[in-house]
């Protein structure tokens, strides 16, 4: 049984909120116990899987971004 | 998650002194999270777009006109701004989002999977779109801190602060949405391909 602190800590490591030394101690804690290996590994997976569902804006609505910003002195006047 | 060289406040620094790439490289960096977090909203590709760049009118204003605050993290920011104005449009339009059939692929991804058979090409997006809802599907508080920590990017705890929860409560909500769409990926037989979701 993995203890819930446990758990939760693999979410914080996971999103990049642990320090360098709660990262060894979760690094360290998944070799030795396969189970919470198990649960790191397939939570990395469906973040992963998020991240790739992210959808994609055109490149002519960034364009049109870029432009207002370089415009935006001239905007400004009016 | 990736790890950026330049941090988006050195980014914003030089961009309030005229560096026009700076913005370039903030939008770029940025672009997927706001958009999917206004598409998530609207669930329509350009109106999204429109939101999309309805949000970053506001930023350049808000940046070139000297009032944005340093205090606060860039995505968090622009997130929340294209969240209020996705939840504006549908209050000024005095309607809810309804069901609203994907649009297909666009430019972009096409350029991104061009070495795909259209085939494979349509079974990504088929996935995706697929995912995309099992999130709308999860429970409110659930999906709730998925998107703040997800695509708006706010730490567990600005998340416990603004939904007034314990950080562990905003945790184990995150790992129990986490756990809720890999339990429906499997029942729907979204597999963890590699083709699908590279390493």
């Amino acid at each position: 049984m993995i203890r819930t602190s446990t758990q939760n800590d693999l979410i914080r490591y996971i999103y990049q909120e642990t320090d360098t030394e709660e990262n060894i101690e979760i690094q360290t804690a998944a070799i030795l116990n396969g189970s919470l290996a198990h649960e790191l590994h397939e939570l990395e997976q469906t973040v992963k899987s998020i991240t790739a569902a992210e959808r994609v804006p055109s490149e002519s609505a960034i364009d049109k971004i870029l432009s207002y910003s370089k415009s935006y002195d001239l905007h400004s006047l009016k | 998650m990736r790890k950026y060289e330049v941090s988006d406040s050195q980014l914003i620094s030089l961009y309030k002194n005229g560096n026009e790439d700076a913005f370039a490289e903030l939008v770029s960096r940025h672009k997927n999270k706001i958009f999917t977090t206004i598409y998530m909203i609207v669930k329509d590709h350009d109106l999204a777009e429109d939101l999309l760049q309805e949000t970053y009118v506001k930023v350049v204003n808000t940046v070139k006109s000297g009032r944005y605050n340093e205090e606060g993290k860039f995505l968090p920011w622009v997130s929340r701004i294209a969240h209020n104005l996705a939840i504006d449009h549908f209050r000024k339009a005095k309607r809810y989002p309804t069901i609203v059939m994907e649009d297909g692929s666009n430019v972009f991804n096409s350029l991104e999977f061009s070495e795909e058979s259209i085939e494979d090409r349509q079974i990504k997006e088929d996935t995706h779109a697929l995912l995309r809802e099992l999130i709308k599907e999860l429970p409110d508080s659930q999906r709730e801190v998925l998107m703040m920590r997800h695509y708006m990017q706010m730490s567990f705890q600005e998340i416990a602060e603004v939904t007034d929860v314990s950080i562990n409560t905003a945790l184990g909500r995150m790992r129990y949405a986490l756990i809720n769409l890999r339990k429906k990926m499997d029942k729907m037989n979204v597999a963890y391909d590699k083709n699908i979701y590279p390493e």
